[in-house]
């Protein structure tokens, strides 16, 4: 049974320019290295596998790991829990009832902020489970909603 | 009692000793690599020595001075700071639990040192390090007082109530008999860390240990040849490991469990007296492990998660309930002082098709070393292929090891990495679930499920390694009841 709620589209957007800087430092460092070759006479194998990496590299963190990441991010927030679903390659389901919850709060980095997105992390007494990126008010009304139920039922840890 | 008092006077050697623990490495370094010990640099290395020397006393008699401590209007109010001063409040209905410990200086001086632990665990707790005994009673009456105000819903009037306090019956739950200490301490590992501990002070050292002064002395016997000096190096290992071994044994002498009321009142030690006082409700799960040596003898150790202790005192992060315990009797003792928890139940076992991923596992770790060793290090690298057998029965036993159960409230994983790995979840305790599947899991339809619980400061996952994916559905279903009828 697949999980209804997945995240904005946007967040496709943001993951793909993070992944173009990933490859903008890759890049720079092959240039680097390709320099320092030819100036010092290494050996043609560090930047041979230098240089497959900078063209597989885009590939994969910009257009195909975003995609399926995004794909498979899916949530559920219920009465009574919070389930999450995530990854690439593992698939992992994560079920976290609403009386565990300590607090809950949206964050916005500078890639958010720019498309109008936040990430909700809701804390428990041991980890933090985080929803990467919604609409800023989805976010918001999320934050809310999860805060009023979590504190239905107190408990000590 | 609302005057400030100060701590005995030993305290400020306690406060000399801690600062010179703390400072060990910048005086070690200053020792061996200061160099030149004659004229002008060693002068002024004496000085530098000696300035620190009288720093770090001053300070320590100034803090003793500064440091106070006073009950008013239900709180403990600690003073305390040389260069910034603190003063910290403490509510009595705050402080969860007082742990007493004596030090070998603390017992010269029949004195005692409380660390007082409240909610939240992460926050900094006061410590009293040196108080008379009948000092730390009062305090510890004094809280259980606030406590019970606290739960008839009365105002404390702490200062005003000074009527002699009945005292609450405890029950000796656990004791660690003396072949079981001994065992415990034999089969401990902790000859390891001696032994690490012993390489790491000999590297240090052997600037100024004259060592070939000493072994030049001793050439000629070194010329007898290697099996002397294997001899030598058994003996030498031995008498380690005994010193370990002596070492284990008077740190968890005398170890016992008390019950009393809702706390579990844990104490050990011979030289150094150490009390843990764990309410019950901070109880987050039971840990039992049995490692290599231990479980063919049918013994395990079972350690005690809960939400407190703090980073700075590592003992309170990793708590032994019992040190060691035949795993005959394992389930009577838990009854006597966890009654929550069953460790007496079977295991739901893997299904026979997770068998070739945990030989997969295994594979991929040792197969490239053994290629690497024939490779490189022919014949005798043909002898890395007993690792091919060693992998397989590893493998296998990690299969055989892995499983899970729910018997009523509570949720048992079992694995193995070296050791077998138990743990018990009461579900009231479980912060979440979690289930991960690969696509290689997918289509043998199986997947890997694992817990949190909170645990000292961090968290303690169990977790169980290719189970049937529907297994998860059923954990999923059990723990979601709870939470709703809850």
């Amino acid at each position: 049974m697949e999980l209804q709620n997945q995240i904005s589209a946007r967040t496709l957007k943001v993951w793909r320019i993070i992944g173009f800087l990933e490859c903008l430092i890759t890049w720079i460092i092959t240039i680097a290295v390709l320099v320092l070759t030819i100036i010092f006479d290494w050996t043609p194998w560090i930047i041979g596998g230098m240089i497959v990496l900078s063209v597989i590299q885009p590939y994969l963190g910009i257009y195909l790991l975003p995609l399926i990441k995004w794909r498979r991010f899916r949530y559920e927030v219920r009465e009574t829990e919070i389930e999450i679903q995530r990854g690439i390659f593992v698939i992992k389901r994560t079920l976290i009832p609403m009386i565990r919850v300590q607090h809950v709060e949206t964050n916005q980095g500078p890639f958010l902020r720019k498309y109008d997105l936040a990430s909700v992390e809701v804390s428990t007494a041991a980890t933090v489970h985080t929803i990467p990126a919604l609409d800023l008010q989805e976010a918001d009304e999320l934050r809310q909603y999860i805060s009023k139920m979590a504190s239905v039922e107190e408990e000590d840890v | 009692m609302s005057e400030p008092k100060r701590l005995h006077p030993i305290a400020m050697l306690l406060n000399v000793i801690k600062a010179i623990k703390d400072m060990l490495v910048p005086i070690i370094v200053v020792v061996v690599f200061g160099g030149d010990k004659d004229g002008l640099a060693g002068t002024i290395q004496l000085v530098i020595l000696g300035s620190i020397c009288l720093f770090v006393i001053v300070t320590a008699v100034i803090e003793w001075f500064r440091f106070t401590y006073r009950i008013e209007e239900g709180e403990l109010r600690i003073e305390s700071g040389v260069f910034v001063r603190k003063k910290r409040y403490i509510r009595f209905e705050r402080i969860h639990s007082i742990d007493v410990s004596e030090g070998i200086i603390q017992r010269l001086c029949g004195l005692v040192k409380i660390s007082i632990e409240t909610a939240g665990g992460a926050q900094a707790e006061a410590v009293l390090s040196a108080i008379c005994k009948e000092e730390a009673e009062r305090l510890n009456e004094r809280l259980a007082e606030a406590k019970r105000n606290k739960m008839l819903g009365e105002q404390p009037e702490i200062d005003l109530i000074a009527e002699p306090v009945i005292k609450q019956e405890s029950v000796m739950t656990f004791r660690l008999q003396f072949p079981e200490l001994f065992l415990m301490a034999a089969t401990s590992g902790a000859v390891g860390v001696v032994l690490s501990g012993v390489a790491a002070f000999v590297s240090q050292f052997d600037e100024i240990i004259p060592f070939e002064r000493f072994f030049g002395e001793y050439e000629d016997v070194l010329k007898l040849g290697t099996f002397l000096l294997a001899v030598f190096a058994f003996v030498a290992a031995l008498i380690v490991y005994m010193l370990a071994t002596i070492g284990m044994m008077l740190k968890y002498a005398q170890f016992t469990v008390e019950k009393k009321e809702d706390e579990l009142i844990i104490s050990r030690g011979l030289l150094e007296k150490r009390q843990l006082t764990i309410p019950l409700k901070k109880v987050q799960g039971i840990r039992i492990i049995e490692n290599v040596v231990r479980q063919p003898l049918g013994y395990a150790t079972v350690y005690l998660e809960y939400a407190g202790g703090s980073e700075a005192d590592k003992d309170s992060l990793k708590v032994m309930l019992f040190p060691l315990v035949n795993k005959k009797h394992l389930q009577k003792y838990l009854e006597q002082c966890l009654s929550d928890y069953v460790a007496d139940v079977e295991v739901e076992p893997l299904p026979a098709r997770a068998l070739p991923r945990y030989m997969f596992r295994r594979a991929i770790f040792f197969i490239p070393v053994i290629i690497v060793f024939i490779y490189f290090f022919r014949p005798w690298g043909y002898v890395s292929l007993v690792l091919l057998p060693i992998s397989i029965s590893w493998a296998f036993l990690q299969y055989k090891a892995a499983g899970w159960n729910i018997t009523n409230h509570q949720l048992l994983m079992r694995s193995r990495g070296l050791s077998k790995q138990t743990i018990l979840f009461h579900k009231s305790k479980i912060q979440s679930i979690e289930s991960k599947t690969s696509w290689a899991q997918q289509r043998k339809q199986l997947s890997s499920i694992s817990a949190l619980i909170k645990s000292g400061i961090a968290f303690r996952e169990g977790k169980v390694r290719d189970v049937e994916a529907k297994d998860f559905d059923a954990v999923q279903t059990w723990f979601l009841k709870n939470s709703r009828t809850k």
